[in-house]
């Protein structure tokens, strides 16, 4: 497989995208209606799972308590069956642990905690179908979720991965592409202000490439805002609809 | 776009498969990179030509097998869809997959990759229980169909195909789409291109008799090599170790050489090669493929053999061994490298007739290294005594010899020009003439339409009335790269130019010309001709430096002070110049000495001697730039560095290649003046672009020798009672100089040319791929160095000007090349240059052999000669003939047994007798009683006579028949004017073969003549050039030796 190309001299991915195109994203909110917020969300083949508790008062040990905003809990799990070959991870794996704290860190930079002093905010995130770039669509399906429970944010958290393959940056890595070993970029951009709440790289880059990798990756956060907007005016339309009906009743 | 998916079913280890989910991507923007189509498809990039009468679209198998016939330049209009070149990236693996796509790429090639699969209406999925092969035949036909209405059925599209139900599937589907097998398109299509049916009809057999053999054979010949993962888990545990194999070239069916790569081993303890010892623990690896090798337990050790041979088919007994070395087998081959192989049939008795008419034959190759090939052809008969081009194709276990099949002729056996041709296929260089194409995008400047400067260009500075600039090269030469200039500030500093042709401004990054160059990488200079790297319209006029004419330069110019010369301030910069006078270093040298006689005999230097004032003007700046070549050449050497160009000023005397007799014996003042300059202007480029583009500069490192590779040279030293150090390139100067016998001078030759070649060669990087202590150029020491002088024949100079252009004009990085394909570039620019080498030092011995071939040795007194030993084998010693510059082994016992004794007068004969060998001499004791010894550096007679060999190159045998220095009055060697110049050599046999040609073919003599004289434009080289060259020969590998 290591012979594989990544990138044709015709400018096409293996999976037929350019070097700057997303995977379709598909996304729904309000999926389940126990908890205060949920979504679901499919990138390409990875789809995830996000729900969201809160803010309600903090459960478990008092000590936690922040007496000046809310404590955002994250948990990040993989299904047994989101990969290739049926792998069990009871307590979670390192792996799971250091993606829920990079969540954790996401979120308490977007959401406004300062409004919920002494409160807990859970967030619930699963990998239903793992094929490339987890974090981003954990984030991005969180996102959602937040929006569904009605937690002020500042902005849109917007999630995407980015490579470099070729001298030439790549937007959304699969998981094809993430396998084959090279750079890659993991960016949480809440898109208006541009600010970054959680900028992540594995293996080695050159600085000089770094710019044009975080240009692409910039970029495709913001594309991603787009359609995630999207998702969130066509739910509220379908909910409003839904009011309105009652409403009418 | 539309997401669909497919499903894949991946083996993993274990031998499970897995089954994995793709996504693939539909579109309906995918560019058909045609002309004719009337949508919106980008035109950017590589497109068909337009005035073609169809497009061809070869199918999986076809592309699979016949991937060379589609090479062929004049097959135009060639769609390879993307389906099919998957597959062949599935079946042949990434290096034919490679070739593929720099194929696809070069613009001299008709042909485009059409991305089918991601096109919406060109894709069909695959449906259930359709077989692989079905599918990708139907996703190529519906490609096509595509394709053809895509272009409004303005152009009919061809599939081929070799598979006869698929031509009676598909081909009356669709009007204007047809399905043909290849072999008839190539008929009704290319009637005219014999090569590519011939071809094809060869590949066609070959690919047959394979297949039967699959069916027929069992027996195994060798063990199967282990997969790929295996071996690659193996190479990461340690467990094998991966290099290039070496096959020795005297004793290629026992002794090859594994030189190991990489530091994946765990133990780093072994340092050496690793010896693979007789074919079955070869097994099948050809020499320089990429092989795994085990390591044998040490028992099993084996040493390599001392003893002088060559290559008889009969195996002397391993009595002869030196200390053993790590010996291991191979058992997986990483990659190969096979290449074109030049082969001779066998002679005609030996060879076995099947009596069938498609016969299997083992040709042998020219290069002793290589197997003989199995090939099966109908022509054995016609071909007999040709020099024909093969490849290889497959080496099963079962099988003894590997298979291949002929690809064309060169030419008779003897034939000056198929010999010539022989060396470069072996040497993998092509040099067809320039195109068309290329030379459309040459300036012209013919007598009524002269080429001029333009004036306006901006940016460019000009030097024509300010400067006074001239150039210093041998004589008669016609690409001047480089000229000088120097003056006086008005602040009272001196100003240093070098002005160096401006090859960029004609041959643009990308264009015809600059891939033909690219491809090339520099100019092949053989001994009788030379292959130019640019088109003699820019190497001998519009690039070259000439006097009296307006010329663009590269400058890069300096302001030193003028009592200590340090450096002030450079620039560097695109400039306009018109060079004075262009001196040839003689006169330049006698300017220097206060002769004033060249200004009569010089046409253009008379006007000189009316005016005092100019002559005083150029007298002025020949002294001063002595003077700063003088002290930048002491700061050099005072800083730490040491005089090793020096080193090999003087060590290519001593060079094996008779070019010693090309170079004057006493350097000039002035050569070493220009070599400075050039070294200065090449150092501070080097800096200059070090510093803009740190990652992604051309530089040239020559790395620290291996200690252990001194060890000969030590042993010989000390014969002499000689110490030679060698811990750092300047202790090695230093005791080198002190190495010096007054009586013989050659001595010291030797010991150089030993020296030289214990060290590796110097190449070019691409910085981004090395650390900067790595840079280090021991040569010259110098912490940064490269090549910038001579753009007009090298590649590498070119790349670098580019570099500096741009950094000078801050130019955007875009269009400069990345760190990775300098890379590849860099190693593509040091392979051609190894093989220029090569070229150049074989036809060189094509011509000592043919010299010496109609002569007789016993009566002709030029084929007498002195030579000096300089190594001690076991069974002989080792020879070098001053006279000719050849070095050569001879024998002190010969096959019967018997050896050479010496009688008092020294002369010899051969008789029963022993040998004993010790460090420095071999003793002869003859069972008549009287015994002679052969020391390390004696002077013998021998005489010289030529082994034809039919298959092979000819070559030179030495035999010892006095153990006397030759006294001839004539040429009392070892004295300075033994002149018989290569060159005189050189014309004396080409006007013999000529002379023969002439009396067969007149006409085509005549065509010979020309080439003759259009490659031999120039003869001379200019100094600086000849040294780089040299330096380079010298700088041999020292497996081969």
């Amino acid at each position: 497989m290591a012979g594989l190309e990544l990138l044709s001299d015709q400018g096409y991915r293996v999976d037929g995208r350019k070097a700057g195109e997303l995977r379709k994203i598909q996304a729904r909110m309000g999926v389940f209606a126990q908890a205060d917020g949920s979504a679901y969300i499919e990138q390409g083949n990875t789809k995830a799972l996000a729900v969201v508790y809160g803010p309600h008062e903090i459960r478990g040990s008092r000590s936690k308590t922040l007496h000046d905003r809310a404590v955002v809990n994250c948990q990040y799990s993989m299904a047994t069956f989101s990969t290739g070959e049926r792998k069990r991870r009871p307590h979670g794996d390192r792996k799971s642990t250091e993606m829920t704290l990079h969540l954790k860190q996401t979120f308490e930079a977007a959401i406004l905690t300062q409004l919920y002093p002494r409160s807990q905010i859970d967030i619930y995130v699963q990998i239903l179908q793992a094929d490339g770039g987890n974090y981003c669509t954990c984030v991005n399906a969180a996102t959602l979720a937040i929006i569904d429970a009605g937690i002020p944010m500042r902005d849109y958290v917007c999630a995407c991965s980015a490579g470099f393959i070729e001298d030439t940056p790549l937007a959304d890595l699969s998981y094809v592409e993430e396998a084959a070993g090279g750079p890659q970029l993991a960016l949480a951009l809440l898109p208006k202000s541009d600010q970054i709440a959680l900028l992540e790289m594995n293996s080695r880059l050159h600085e000089d490439h770094l710019e044009r990798v975080m240009d692409a990756a910039t970029k495709a956060c913001k594309d991603v805002y787009a359609v995630l907007d999207q998702a969130v005016k066509e739910h509220l339309q379908e909910v409003s609809a839904m009011l309105g009906d009652r409403g009418m009743a | 776009m539309l997401k669909t998916e497919r499903i894949l079913h991946l083996k993993v280890q274990r031998g499970r498969t897995l089954r994995a989910v793709r996504e693939h991507y539909l579109r309906d923007d995918v560019s058909c990179w045609s002309p004719l189509c009337g949508r919106s498809c980008p035109k950017d990039g590589k497109l068909l030509s337009e005035e073609l009468t169809h497009y061809v679209v070869p199918d999986c198998q076809v592309l699979h097998d016949y991937q060379e016939v589609l090479e062929f330049p004049e097959l135009k209009g060639v769609i390879f869809m993307q389906t099919a070149c998957q597959f062949l990236q599935y079946r042949r693996g990434r290096r034919q997959y490679r070739r593929l796509r720099s194929m696809i790429r070069d613009p001299r090639h008709d042909c485009i990759l059409f991305s089918n699969e991601f096109q919406h209406h060109a894709y069909l999925p695959r449906e259930m229980g359709e077989s692989a092969e079905d599918w990708q035949t139907r996703c190529i036909y519906n490609s096509c169909v595509w394709y053809y209405q895509h272009c409004c059925g303005t152009v009919p599209v061809v599939m081929v195909t070799e598979d006869e139900g698929v031509i009676h599937k598909y081909s009356n589907e669709t009007g204007g789409v047809y399905v043909i097998s290849f072999k008839s398109y190539l008929e009704t299509f290319w009637p005219d291109l014999k090569d590519a049916q011939e071809l094809h009809e060869s590949l066609r057999q070959s690919r047959q008799e394979l297949g039967l053999e699959n069916q027929e054979k069992t027996g195994k010949e060798y063990q199967e090599h282990l997969p790929t993962e295996v071996l690659e888990a193996g190479i990461k545990s340690g467990r094998y170790k991966q290099g290039i194999l070496n096959v020795n070239k005297h004793r290629s069916q026992l002794e090859a050489f594994v030189r190991l790569q990489g530091f994946g081993g765990k133990d780093t303890d072994l340092q050496s090669d690793v010896l693979i010892h007789g074919n079955k623990a070869r097994n099948r690896a050809v020499h320089g493929d990429l092989v795994a090798v085990e390591l044998l337990p040490k028992t099993e050790w084996k040493g390599r053999t001392g003893a002088l041979c060559d290559n008889e088919e009969d195996e002397k007994t391993g009595d002869s061994q030196s200390d053993v070395m790590p010996t291991g087998r191979v058992v997986g081959v990483l990659q190969r490298n096979w290449r074109d192989y030049v082969a001779t049939f066998p002679a005609q008795e030996e060879n076995r007739s099947h009596g069938t008419n498609t016969q299997k034959i083992l040709v042998i190759p020219w290069d002793y290294r290589i197997p003989k090939i199995r090939i099966s052809t109908q022509q054995a008969n016609v071909l007999q005594d040709f020099r024909v081009v093969v490849r290889i194709d497959s080496w099963e276990s079962a099988s003894l010899y590997p298979n291949g099949h002929f690809v064309r002729t060169l030419g008779r056996i003897g034939d000056l020009e198929a010999e010539i041709a022989a060396i470069l296929v072996e040497n993998s260089v092509t040099v067809n003439l320039f195109s068309e194409a290329q030379l459309a995008e040459m300036p012209t400047n013919t007598p009524d339409n002269p080429w001029n400067v333009d004036d306006t260009e901006s940016g460019r500075l000009d030097l024509r009335k300010t400067h006074l600039v001239f150039s210093i090269d041998p004589q008669g030469c016609e690409d001047v790269d480089d000229t000088l200039s120097i003056r006086a500030l008005p602040t009272g500093h001196l100003e240093l130019g070098v002005h160096i042709a401006d090859v960029t401004h004609f041959v643009q990054a990308n264009s015809y010309t600059d891939m033909e160059a690219r491809a090339r990488a520099t100019t092949y200079y053989l001994a009788d001709r030379r292959y130019d790297m640019l088109p003699s319209i820019l190497s001998a006029d519009l690039c070259s430096l000439l006097g009296g004419v307006d010329r663009y330069a590269v400058s890069a110019i300096w302001e030193l002070d003028s009592k200590t010369f340090d450096i002030r301030r450079v620039w560097y910069g695109r400039t306009i110049i018109c060079s004075s006078y262009k001196l040839s270093y003689e006169v330049a040298q006698q300017l220097l000495d206060g002769d004033l006689e060249p200004l009569n005999s010089d046409s253009e230097l008379q006007p000189l001697s009316q005016d005092q004032k100019r002559l005083e003007q150029l007298l002025w700046a020949l002294h001063k730039l002595t003077e700063v070549a003088q002290a930048t050449r002491s700061r050099r050497d005072r800083s730490g560095a040491l005089e090793l160009e020096g080193v090999e000023v003087r060590v290519q005397f001593g060079e094996e290649h008779s070019i010693d007799d090309l170079i004057p014996k006493q350097p000039l003042q002035v050569h070493e003046t220009i070599a400075e300059c050039m070294i200065l202007a090449n150092h501070w480029v080097a800096k200059k672009i070090w510093e803009s583009y740190p990652q992604q500069a051309l530089l040239r490192l020559h790395p620290p020798p291996r200690q252990e590779f001194f060890k000969e040279l030590k042993d010989c030293a000390l014969a002499r009672r000689f110490t030679i150090d060698t811990r750092s390139n300047k202790a090695l100067a230093d005791s080198l100089d002190k190495a010096n016998d007054p009586s013989d001078p050659l001595i010291n030759r030797l010991l150089r040319t030993m020296a030289t070649q214990a060290m590796s060669n110097a190449q070019y990087f691409s910085t981004g791929s090395y650390t900067e202590d790595e840079f280090y150029h021991y040569g010259l020491a110098l912490d940064k160095y490269t090549h910038f002088t001579s753009p007009i024949r090298r590649y590498a100079d070119i790349v670098v000007h580019r570099l500096l252009l741009d950094s000078v004009n801050k130019a955007s990085k875009d269009n400069l090349l990345g760190n990775k394909d300098l890379d590849e570039l860099c190693r593509h620019i040091n392979a051609r240059n190894r093989a220029a080498q090569q070229c150049q030092k074989q036809s060189v011995e094509l011509f000592q052999c043919m010299f010496f071939k109609d002569k007789d040795p016993e009566r002709d007194l030029r084929c007498t000669c002195d030579a000096i030993i300089y190594a001690i084998r076991t069974n002989g010693v080792i020879l070098f003939l001053p006279r000719y510059g050849i070095k050569g082994a001879a024998y002190l016992k010969n096959n019967e047994g018997l050896v050479l004794s010496c009688d008092e007068d020294g002369t010899c004969h051969w008789t029963q007798g022993q040998l004993q060998r010790l460090p420095d001499r071999i003793t002869v004791s003859a069972q008549a009683g009287n015994s002679t010894s052969f020391c390390l550096f004696d002077h013998v007679t021998v005489r010289i006579r030529i082994q034809a060999s039919r298959v092979h190159s000819d070559i030179i045998r030495l035999e010892i028949t006095s153990n006397k220095p030759h006294a001839d009055p004539a040429t009392v060697s070892p004295s300075p004017h033994n002149q018989l110049v290569k060159e005189d050599l050189v014309k004396e046999v080409t006007q013999t073969v000529m002379e023969g040609q002439l009396a067969d073919e007149k006409a085509e003599a005549q065509k010979l003549n020309e080439h003759d004289q259009e490659y031999r434009q120039t003869q001379g080289h200019s100094l600086y050039m000849m040294l780089e060259e040299v330096k380079d020969l010298a700088l041999l590998d020292v497996a081969e030796a």
